[in-house]
């Protein structure tokens, strides 16, 4: 099979964007989750498959790479799964005619073991359904791949367009949560939230209190960012968020990862700002595109889970005499729990932080929580 | 100002908040001026009201009584308007803007003031020397501005003579106080400041008219160096003592910024053997962490020490046993005014358990109810601030408060020279309330 210049073809691909990874070259979980579909797109389209499942080895095997590659950017991971989902839909859509799909009964127990009844009746791909699928022909073993591939290629399209529509998506309904003179307080940089600001200030005269995030200083972009869009931007030091809190009318967040149980990895900062907020019952909204839902769980808080950046920009080298004598710490990610959220705005609308699990299984195949 | 010779449009209505941006400031001052005047007229009406009301009753006498209220009630009714005028002044030289919503928010915040270069009236030159030294944040702490400020009046109240005709006793304060307001010029007054002060005017009002000047100037110096070795340094050691106790072998503290008192509880409880780990935290503004961190590992050997910004505290709070913070000052309803950012290591604290202990002198005592740090704060100055100073009319503006105030919930025990005590009991320590002599 190595052989195959084809799969030698995909193959470095995989292992370009691995190394990308790695290197932290591919940064942010929007790019990364692009990143990741761009070579899904090329591995199917070269992929040698007669059955499903083959497809689908072929894929988690990508994924595994990619995910092993950079464990902490989760969004290599829900792309891989996301795929992988509407490829089984787009299957069972293909092979319905052939076999009659059990009629759908809904009950609580079939809810929480397989999720929403899937749809599978409303998609319906005239072109598709009537090229009977044969899987594993030995004669011709490239048919089924044939007839598949293009709505393959179609699904993975859609996927496509959801990323690059993602921020227009979860802004559209900004000014429904930003009212005329509201005060709110944001942290770091996050081009969800970022565009959501932007968004609001089309309709509203609102002021953002921005809190720089150290070491990063991201604030500081975002501040410049947002003042120039004309929004009235206060930035102040993180230290300054508690003192501030009593006047915030909202925090809105931005987040790495959305967790299954409804709480999230977020730029370290997060959790502060969100605990303060807690303690002036300041309601705490988070801004986040759908692909960065992801079937995993922190409920322990693990020092391991957490990621480490380069200290030097706490205490640089310029402090000489210091730099030996102490340890350093900086880490990329807090994990903010589940009640201290109070909103989840996404491109598929608005969540409480209780029915994360109920998007996740609409989202993703259960079989693919392990890739 | 570029903008003022251009004309602005007729305001329909001058008191809507969004017409505002497009007047200029001298309409906007013009019509300041005006609400003013109404202001002060109607105020004068209501008293004349009043006074025809009591003229049946009333005696002759008590006539330029409402008089004099309704002058005194004129500075009263401008005085909303006063800081926003010296906010313009300020805002000319560039650095912030009056227009918009956020400045009316924070417009209260003592604004950074520049340098105390005009210095008015007959101010001691040790007393400049020492307002510049505030204004450039090279004297800073509640404790070092404290004994700082008493060191210079020690000097001051040396080098000054009693002009004739008057006594020491009631003539010192008058020479003091524009040497005090000097000081607060330069830089907000500490709350440890005021207290040391109030305790120095009773002294100079209770001191001896018979007594030769050079003795009553001794006798005061005499009693400065008693508060400072009493209330501070005594206080300090006794402090000491009582928190070293609670360090343990294999104890992780966190302390956040630098307080010098948790500097010297760290250095001792090290140089009495005992091993323990030290977090440093730190933020922006000022970054005095940095300089504790010298200062601990340049003890021999050195105490291990982590350095971590704030937003990384909840990934180090778990292998916390103890936070000790320095405070600057503490008020009746046990909120702890200390620098921006211990609130939140307090809060975190608390959430996962940690015991928070603040270490605190009493004569850091406020009797102000303090509920939350929006009403009450300082700005760092632009020294500090990490953009090069925003455009003029720009949307952007840099905050830097200085002090957070954190609720007594979440502070589990303070130090104090008389012990132990939870915050809300700090009103009853005779000592706090300045019951006892200078």
């Amino acid at each position: 099979m190595a052989s195959d210049p084809q799969m030698i073809a995909s193959q470095r691909i995989v292992e370009d964007l691995a190394s990308r990874l790695r290197r932290r070259q591919v940064v942010g979980s929007r790019q990364a989750a692009l990143e990741t579909l761009l070579v899904l797109r090329q591995v199917v389209s070269r992929a040698r498959f007669s059955n499903v499942d083959q497809l689908v080895d072929v894929i988690r095997s990508v994924g595994r790479r990619l995910v092993d590659a950079q464990p902490k950017e989760h969004s290599v991971g829900n792309t891989v799964r996301k795929v992988l989902h509407h490829i089984r839909e787009e299957y069972h859509t293909a092979t319905e005619g052939s076999t009659p799909a059990p009629t759908p009964t809904f009950s609580i127990a079939k809810f929480v073991s397989q999720g929403q009844p899937r749809k599978q009746q409303t998609v319906q791909k005239t072109d598709v359904t009537k090229v009977p699928l044969k899987e594993n022909d030995p004669d011709d073993p490239d048919s089924f791949a044939r007839t598949l591939k293009p709505v393959l290629m179609e699904a993975i399209q859609d996927v496509f367009d959801e990323l690059e529509t993602v921020y227009d998506n979860i802004s559209k309904n900004a000014k429904d949560h930003i009212h005329s003179d509201e005060i709110i307080l944001t942290l770091g940089k996050s081009q969800t939230v970022e565009s959501f600001l932007k968004a609001a200030a089309h309709h509203r005269n609102y002021t953002v209190i921005v809190a720089e995030t150290a070491p990063s200083y991201g604030g500081r972009e975002m501040a410049k960012s947002l003042s120039s869009a004309g929004i009235s931007t206060f930035l102040v030091p993180d230290s300054s968020i508690y003192a501030l809190m009593s006047r915030v009318n909202k925090v809105i967040l931005g987040a790495h990862a959305i967790l299954a149980n409804g709480g999230m990895f977020a730029t370290s900062g997060s959790l502060l700002a969100a605990t303060a907020a807690r303690a002036y019952s300041t309601p705490v909204v988070v801004c986040a595109g759908q692909f960065k839902l992801t079937p995993l769980w922190n409920l322990y808080h693990e020092y391991g889970a957490l990621d480490f950046g380069d200290p030097s920009t706490v205490l640089g080298f310029d402090e000489g005499d210091l730099v030996d004598k102490v340890d350093v710490v900086n880490p990329y990610y807090d994990y903010v729990r589940p009640e201290l959220l109070d909103a989840f705005i996404t491109n598929y609308g608005d969540h409480p932080p209780s029915s994360i699990y109920r998007l996740l299984k609409e989202t993703y195949d259960d079989e693919d929580n392990e890739l | 100002m570029s903008e003022l010779p251009r004309d602005g449009p007729p305001t329909p209505l001058p008191s809507s908040q969004p017409s505002q941006k497009s007047t200029t400031r001298a309409e906007r001052r013009e019509i300041q001026e005006r609400q003013r005047a109404a202001k002060a007229a109607q105020k004068q009406q209501q008293q004349q009201g009043q006074q025809q009301g009591q003229a049946s009753s009333s005696k002759p006498k008590a006539q330029n009584a409402p008089q004099k209220k309704a002058d005194s009630g004129r500075p009263r009714a401008s005085s909303s308007a006063v800081p926003a005028l010296k906010d313009m002044s300020g805002a000319a030289s560039g650095a912030a803007d009056s227009e918009g919503r956020g400045l009316r928010i924070f417009s209260h915040f003592g604004l950074p003031k520049t340098l105390g270069h005009q210095v008015k009236g007959d101010i001691h030159p040790v007393i400049i020397r020492l307002g510049l030294q505030f204004s450039e944040f090279k004297i800073c702490g509640a404790n070092a501005r404290c004994i700082a400020t008493l060191t210079a009046f020690k000097t001051v109240i040396q080098d000054y003579t009693t002009p004739a005709h008057n006594t020491l006793s009631r003539h010192l304060m008058t020479y003091l106080s524009p040497q005090i307001s000097h000081l607060v010029a330069a830089r907000p007054m500490s709350v440890t400041m005021g207290n040391a002060i109030r305790q120095l005017k009773l002294e100079i009002s209770g001191s001896d008219i018979d007594l030769p000047e050079q003795d009553a100037k001794d006798a005061l110096c005499q009693k400065i160096d008693n508060y400072i070795r009493d209330r501070i340094i005594f206080a300090d050691e006794v402090i000491e003592d009582l928190a070293v106790k609670k360090i343990k072998d294999g104890d992780v503290i966190l302390t956040y910024a630098r307080s010098s008192l948790v500097e010297k509880i760290l250095i001792r409880a090290h140089a009495l053997n005992k091993r323990f780990s030290v977090i440093v935290l730190d933020s922006r503004p000022l970054l005095e962490g940095k300089t504790l961190l010298r200062t601990l590992t340049s003890t021999t050997p050195p105490i291990p020490c982590t350095y971590a910004l704030l937003p990384a505290l909840p990934s180090l709070i778990k292998e916390v046993s103890m936070v000790l913070v320095g405070a600057h000052s503490l008020h009746t309803n046990g909120a702890v005014y200390s620098r921006a950012g211990t609130a939140m290591v307090a809060m975190l604290a608390k959430e996962h358990s940690v015991p928070v202990m603040v270490c605190c002198e009493t004569y850091k005592f406020s009797e102000n109810v303090m509920l939350d740090a929006f009403g009450k704060n300082e700005l760092a100055p632009s020294k500090f601030s990490p953009l090069e100073a925003p455009k003029p009319h720009s949307n952007l503006e840099v905050l830097d408060p200085l002090y957070d105030s954190t609720p007594p919930t979440c502070i589990t025990a303070v130090v104090t020279e008389v012990g132990l005590i939870p915050p809300t009991s700090i009103s009853s320590i005779p000592l706090a309330l300045g019951k006892t002599s200078l």
